[in-house]
């Protein structure tokens, strides 16, 4: 379980992103994020596991303190979270496989990593989390000459490396086409509903958090301002939800496609 | 008021207009007439050294060079003249409007510059015309220094004769050997070419040289060893001094006992000069000449210094660029004040010329290439450092974010997620560096550096201009192929 408490996050400019911010997560939940552009949810995000180091508050994972980790249980703690992002965030010039590899990171020693080794366990568990993705054919190539749909999916399996607990998005699809969107969000919910992982996913269209979110909680100006339910959600007008979202709020496709396709 | 402003200008250029309210406009006009005078008056008073009055020199300069007294002094009233007019209109145009005009302003004013610039400078069209011979010669050397590139081994025919110098007894005439050859000298004794308190040259006391016993019908050169043991060539106005025998091994030859320098002191007892007749003949199979060969390793020592330098300007960069570049090292006020520190250091550093570093090492670790590789690597760090370190800069973020994200430690994130990233412009910087360092090595060794420089102006400096020239052959050569060669690997491997 996740609970974070009087999150306040205030940037050495001086902006204050988060304000106050407490909510708990379930073990297993598919958890959406949602608010206007700046309103915080890249911040809160990251300061789960303290990408970015929370100004005040904490942050409780399964008991422990993670605001109070040294590097070393600091490092343990981030195998736990697998992380997925708007920019895919590849290394451009690594081939695929060693990017997947990368999120064996936090695992293997890291004087290994120095000469880009990696165990002949770490090989087959990268070959099983390409393959769940699709991508197996592509190991060899650079990740640069995939394309924005694939990216994504590398940065699944990179995330899947961890045997993560959780996986945080950060507006996984927002640079992807709708099609696409539905394709990589079907990722998360089968590892959701099948390998029981939490996922954290900030999500900008009101029909994808529909469709996805068992819970979903908006952030407006860094303080917390919704929280409800999937009914709660699936209940919700255009116009009550750009009550929280903002004037930018919009449906990513014609309902007739919703919880239509799965893969593209 | 306005109407009469143009009064304030005949005082001083600009003044009226600085009046009207115009003040840019006047100051400019000001500014650039009192520097253009002071200029003018500067150069005027070079010319007349000797006069005290502002009248008195103008006159001088005027009889010395009259064009050029002449000329400034026409462009400085013009000017002067331009500014009263230019009062005049702007009084008819009323206060406030925008003026024009500036343009005729601009142009006396550069008119006159260049005219003083040209004074200054020292440029002199007529003699560069009269004596563009002078530089064909070497010009002609440079350009196509091959005939020294080859050399065959010479069997030589010598005879010598003294001469003394001052007080002494005279040297007797030699006795002939038969079978060698022969030379003697009239008179024995004489005086050495000097310079006299104003620097004019006396020749020195003109003396015969008859030779005989000598291969017939052949180029005989002239050659002198002074009392302290320097043997050089006799030239007579600049060219090398010899003569060709007659059908019977004989020759005769008048010289004047050349210029030379004895330090006070340095010989005990009577100077003695020697006046030595010598036959060449090349025997045996071409061969590529002592320079040629030298230059040849000089210019191998050359591009290995560049190399050397910069490999060890790389080896040290990577470390320090980590330390200055922004992204890194940001965080802690700590190190912010290494990244300042260290940008600071680079900017000094590369700031400096290798040439400079040069001279510094030489003193350092004396002559040789050594002190090139040095002066090089100092160089290197620096610049490479501060490429480097914006190149880590510019790097993407994303990466490093999702790298951390997985738990991975510091230098993990440095593996994985920087480094791949520094591939491209590591290695562009890096080629161009080495293009550079060879282009600097060949000219670090003028300072004592050494490589092909270091060669190169020993032989300009002995007036060798066939060895220069291979010199300068090679140098351009390498460093084409190397143009090329370096563009070649950067454009594949981006
Ligand atoms: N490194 C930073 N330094 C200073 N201010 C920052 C920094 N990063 C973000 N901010 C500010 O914090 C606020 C929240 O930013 P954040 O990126 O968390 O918003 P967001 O909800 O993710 O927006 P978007 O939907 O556009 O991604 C914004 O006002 C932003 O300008
Ligand atoms: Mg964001």
């Amino acid at each position: 379980m996740l609970e974070v408490q009087h999150l306040t996050k205030v940037y050495s400019d001086g902006t204050a992103a988060l304000k106050d911010v407490s909510f708990s997560v379930q073990d297993g939940e598919f958890l959406v994020v949602i608010g206007l552009s700046g309103a915080g949810k890249s911040t809160l995000l990251r300061c789960i596991n303290r990408l970015i180091e929370p100004t005040e508050g904490k942050i409780i994972w399964n008991g422990v303190d993670v605001t109070k980790a040294d590097s070393k249980s600091l490092r343990k703690i981030r195998r736990d979270f697998g992380m997925i992002f708007q920019q895919f965030n590849l290394v451009q010039r690594l081939s695929v496989q060693m990017n997947v590899l990368a999120g064996r990171l936090g695992y293997v020693p890291p004087a290994m990593s120095l000469l880009y080794r990696f165990n002949e366990e770490d090989y087959r568990m990268a070959e099983e989390a390409l393959r769940k993705v699709g991508l197996l054919e592509m190991a060899y190539k650079r990740a640069r000459e995939l394309s924005g749909g694939q990216q994504q999916r590398v940065g699944i399996a990179r995330a899947l490396m961890q045997q993560p607990k959780v996986i945080l998005a950060d507006e996984p699809v927002a640079s992807l086409d709708p099609v696409l969107a539905h394709s990589i969000l079907g990722y998360l919910e089968r590892l959701n509903k099948e390998e029981g992982i939490t996922v954290i996913c900030s999500l900008h269209y009101l029909d994808l958090v529909q469709r996805y979110a068992s819970r979903v909680i908006g952030l407006r100006g860094g303080q917390l301002v919704y929280e409800g339910s999937r009914e709660d959600i699936r209940r919700m007008t255009d116009a009550q939800f750009k009550e929280v979202y903002g004037e930018e709020a919009e449906r990513i496709a014609p309902p007739s496609l919703l919880g239509g396709t799965k893969d593209a | 008021m306005l109407k009469f402003a143009w009064i304030f200008s005949i005082l001083l250029p600009g003044l009226g207009q600085i009046v009207m309210g115009q003040v840019r406009r006047g100051l400019f006009a000001l500014t650039g007439f009192l520097t253009s005078l002071a200029m003018a008056y500067w150069r005027f008073s070079l010319l007349a050294p000797r006069e005290t009055t502002i009248l008195g020199v103008l006159r001088r300069s005027l009889e010395r060079r009259p064009s050029f007294t002449f000329l400034v002094l026409i462009l400085l009233a013009l000017f002067w003249i331009l500014g009263i007019l230019d009062t005049i209109k702007l009084a008819h145009v009323g206060p406030g409007r925008k003026a024009r005009g500036l343009i005729s302003f601009f142009f006396v004013l550069s008119l006159l510059l260049f005219v003083l610039g040209w004074q200054i400078s020292e440029i002199d069209v007529p003699r560069m015309v009269k004596d563009f011979n002078k530089a064909m010669t070497p010009l002609n050397r440079v350009l196509w220094p091959w005939k020294a590139a080859v050399t065959r081994d010479t069997r030589v025919l010598s005879a010598r004769a003294e001469i003394l110098e001052g007080e002494g007894n005279p040297p007797g005439k030699p006795v002939p050997k038969p079978g060698n050859p022969y030379v003697y000298a009239e008179p024995t004794v004489g005086v050495s070419s000097k310079l006299d308190e104003k620097g004019q040259p006396v020749p020195g006391t003109i003396i015969t040289l008859h030779g005989s016993g000598f291969e017939p019908n052949t180029k005989t050169d002239i050659w002198w060893e002074d009392p302290i043991g320097s043997r050089f060539q006799v030239r007579i106005g600049g060219e090398y001094l010899s003569v060709q025998t007659d059908p019977e091994g004989k020759f005769t030859v008048k010289l004047p006992i050349p210029y030379s320098i004895i330090p006070p002191g340095a010989v005990k007892g009577p100077l003695i000069h020697y006046v030595e007749a010598q036959q060449v003949f090349p025997i045996g199979p071409l061969k590529l000449s002592t320079p040629f060969l030298e230059i040849v390793s000089r210019m191998v020592e050359t591009i290995v210094m560049g190399l050397m330098a910069t490999v060890l300007g790389i080896v040290f960069a990577i470390p320090l660029s980590f330390l200055a570049a922004r992204n890194i090292m940001h965080g802690s006020w700590i190190g912010m004040s290494i990244y300042y520190l260290m940008r600071f250091i680079m900017n000094v550093v590369r700031s400096i010329e290798p040439i400079i570093w040069a001279v510094i090492a030489v003193v350092w670790v004396g002559l040789g290439p050594f002190a090139g590789v040095i002066a090089l690597t100092v160089h290197s760090i620096a610049s490479l450092g501060k490429l480097y370190s914006e190149a880590i800069e510019g790097i993407d973020h994303g990466p490093i974010e999702a790298v951390q994200a997985t738990g991975a430690t510091k230098l993990q994130t440095i593996m994985f997620a920087v480094i791949p990233q520094m591939v491209s412009p590591f290695i562009s910087f890096s080629i161009y560096r080495w293009d550079i360092n060879v282009r600097m090595s060949t000219i670090i060794g003028m300072v004592g550096g050494g490589g092909v420089g270091f060669v190169l102006l020993q032989y300009v400096r002995l007036l060798d201009y066939q060895a220069a020239g291979i010199a300068v052959w090679f140098i351009a050569v390498t460093v084409a192929v190397l143009d090329y060669v370096s563009a070649e690997i950067r454009e594949r491997m981006i």
